[in-house]
Parts: structure tokens; sequence; C-alpha cells
């Protein structure tokens, strides 16, 4: 799973792969439309569905909190 | 560079209001004005906070129309209201004001597609180019003068949330160019000349009606899927259809290669013209 998330990464936000700290999205890392390829992506690879309600800064804020995203979501499925 | 504006407010939310704050603090020490920025409708994935708090912008979110209105109200002194993706209408009493200039970004290219969510309705209606207009704000949606326009290409996958975004682009490219031509009060704007019959966009109108008709031509399927496409962002409500006579609901859809057919429950194809295929899940209901 978490090979996938990177290489979807890689794709459409390389910077995010790289990036340490605790918000991509208010240091300018990745904005709200890279955020909408990602998780269609994401839905499309691992055939989940991320409610808007998931779609929020703190999901997205470094690359392991895209995981777990993920993590949890394909438990729940 | 001088300029007899003391104040400039930026209205708006997402990309392009965040670009503009930020072009209109760097060139705040040029004239010397005022910057403020009021957040009017709230996005999870906003950052016009943060650029405020980073730039020392005064923000306000002030979500109420009336609470809006009343405060531009109050403002007396000669002030540049800039609406960059803002869904607030002024009401005429702000416009009217003799102190106030409003100039609004529209993501189409007036007169034709006023309204709201155009890039949705570009797709929808099968044009190949669309883009941008500045113009000044009237009592009429949509009907001022034309400051500037700047186009862009659709292209056959594009998706409405890739047209704003591109849109949003060149949004702030034409702001840079005609900003001092605004402030200066020397822009050449032109008045709009309205087609007959033409249409206005309202926010509760949806491409298709919100419904997918799978005996339609799937190229239309197609654009009908992409103009509705904003992402999780709930512009529109999902679209329904009728699968073998059982109503469902949307969930996804993409372009794929033949070679990547996979038979399964709640998914469909329809065969494009390009020799592709158009993948829809759905979920029955």
């Amino acid at each position: 799973m978490e090979e996938k998330v990177l290489e979807i990464l890689e794709e459409y936000c390389e910077e995010a792969l790289d990036y340490v700290g605790e918000n991509m999205m208010e240091e300018g890392v990745i904005d709200s439309f890279t955020v909408i390829n990602i998780v269609s992506e994401l839905e499309d690879v691992f055939d989940i569905e991320i409610d808007a309600k998931y779609v929020v800064a703190d999901n997205f804020r470094n690359k392991e909190a895209i995981m777990e995203l993920v993590r949890r979501l394909l438990e729940e499925a | 560079m001088e300029t007899d504006f003391c104040r400039v407010i930026v209205i708006g939310y997402g990309k392009a209001a965040g670009e503009i704050l930020k072009y209109t603090a760097d060139r705040q020490a040029d004239y010397g004005y005022r910057l403020e920025f009021i957040e009017h409708e709230i996005h999870a994935l906003s950052v016009t906070r943060q650029i405020c708090e980073e730039r020392e912008i005064p923000f306000s979110s002030m979500p109420d129309k009336r609470e809006l209105g009343a405060y531009l109200e109050g403002i007396r002194e000669k002030t540049l209201i800039i609406s960059a993706s803002n869904n607030y209408l002024f009401p005429a009493f702000l416009v009217e004001r003799e102190n106030n200039t409003i100039i609004n970004f529209h993501n189409a290219l007036l007169p034709d597609y006023p309204g709201r969510n155009a890039p949705s309705w570009v797709i929808y209606k099968g044009e190949e180019q669309t883009g941008i207009t500045w113009h000044y704000v009237t009592t009429g949606v949509d009907e001022g003068s034309i400051i500037i326009q700047k186009t862009c290409e659709i292209g056959p996958d594009t998706k409405a949330y890739e047209l704003t975004e591109r849109l949003m682009d060149l949004a702030c490219e034409g702001f840079k160019e005609c900003f001092d031509t605004v402030l200066s009060e020397k822009a050449e704007a032109k008045p709009q000349i309205f087609p007959p019959g033409r249409r206005m966009y309202r926010s509760t109108e949806v491409p298709g009606e919100g419904f997918l008709d799978l005996a339609e031509d799937a190229e239309k399927i197609y654009r009908l899927l992409r103009s509705v496409d904003y992402g999780k962002t709930g512009v529109f409500p999902p679209l329904q259809t009728l699968v073998e006579g059982v109503r469902a609901e949307v969930l996804r859809y993409r372009k794929v290669s033949p070679e990547k057919k996979k038979e399964e429950a709640g998914m469909l194809y329809l065969p494009l013209a390009d020799g592709n295929l158009l993948k829809i899940k759905y979920k029955s209901r």
C-alpha cells in the first residue's frame, strides 16, 4: 500500500516525497487542486471511497498522514 | 506610482484569491494603500488565512451576507474591492457608492456564460475555448464593462477542476496586467454587448440536470462527467443514473485503455471515439 501511495505522490506532487514537516498545504508544497488529483487516484488504485469529510488539510499534512488515511479506509472497507 | 485609492479589499477564496492577495501585498509599497482580506465562503483547504498571517494582512471571516454588506457600507474612504472567486453578489447600495470601485474575476469569456459554474457549462457544451474576464461590477450580474480577458483551450479530457485551476492562473496573469491601470483609474474598459437570448447560469442548475443517461452518446456522457468533476468539493451532487432499470449513483469515472478493462460488479465500460473506454463506477440505490 505504502509503495502505491508513494507512486501516486511521485506522479502528482514529487515534492511531497521529501517533505518532512507537518503541513504541506500551508507550506505550499501541495494545493487544493493537487489534492483532488491525489484523491481521485487513491480511490481508483485502492478501490475506496474517500468521503469529503476526509478531504481536509490534516489528512494531507504529509505523506505519512495520507498513508494513514488510506490504511484506515482500507480497514473500514 | 500614485493612486487615489486609500484602501484595497480582497474578497474571495481559493488559489486566485491567494495569489491576488500576495500580489496586492507586494504592491502596497508602490502605492501606500491599506490592504485587507475578507473571507466570505469558508473552504476546508483554504490557505488565505495563512497568507494573511505571514504577511500581516488584516483578515476577517464574514460568512453572513448582511454582516459583510454592513461592513462594506461603513467604509468611507476611496476603496478598491477586488472580488476574486467570490460568490457574494454586491448589492446596489454598495455598487453605487461613489467611494467604491469593485472589480470581479469571472471564469468565462463574458458576455458568454455569465453566472455560476461557468467552467462546467463550457465543458458540458463542448466548447473548445474559454477564458477569464476581469470586469467592473455593476448592479447586473456579470454585466459590467470588461477590463481584460484571457483565453485558453479546453482539452478533450479536461475536467472542471482542472479548467478551474487553469482559469485561476489566467485570472492572476490578467490581474497583474491590469492592476496599475485600475488603480490609476485609466483602464480602458469596454462595455459588454449582450447577445440575444443570453442565458444566466444559476447555482442551482446542474449540467444534464444531474442525470447521466447511459443511452446517450459516450462522448456526451464523458463531457457530462468531466463537467461536474470538482473532486470532493461538493459543487454538484453526485450524478444519478439508471443501470438496467435500477437507480444508481455515479461514484467515479476514468478513461482507460481497452486492456485495462476488468469486469466487476458496479462497473461499466463505454467505448469512446479515440479507442479508449470510459470506465464508470456506480453504486445501486
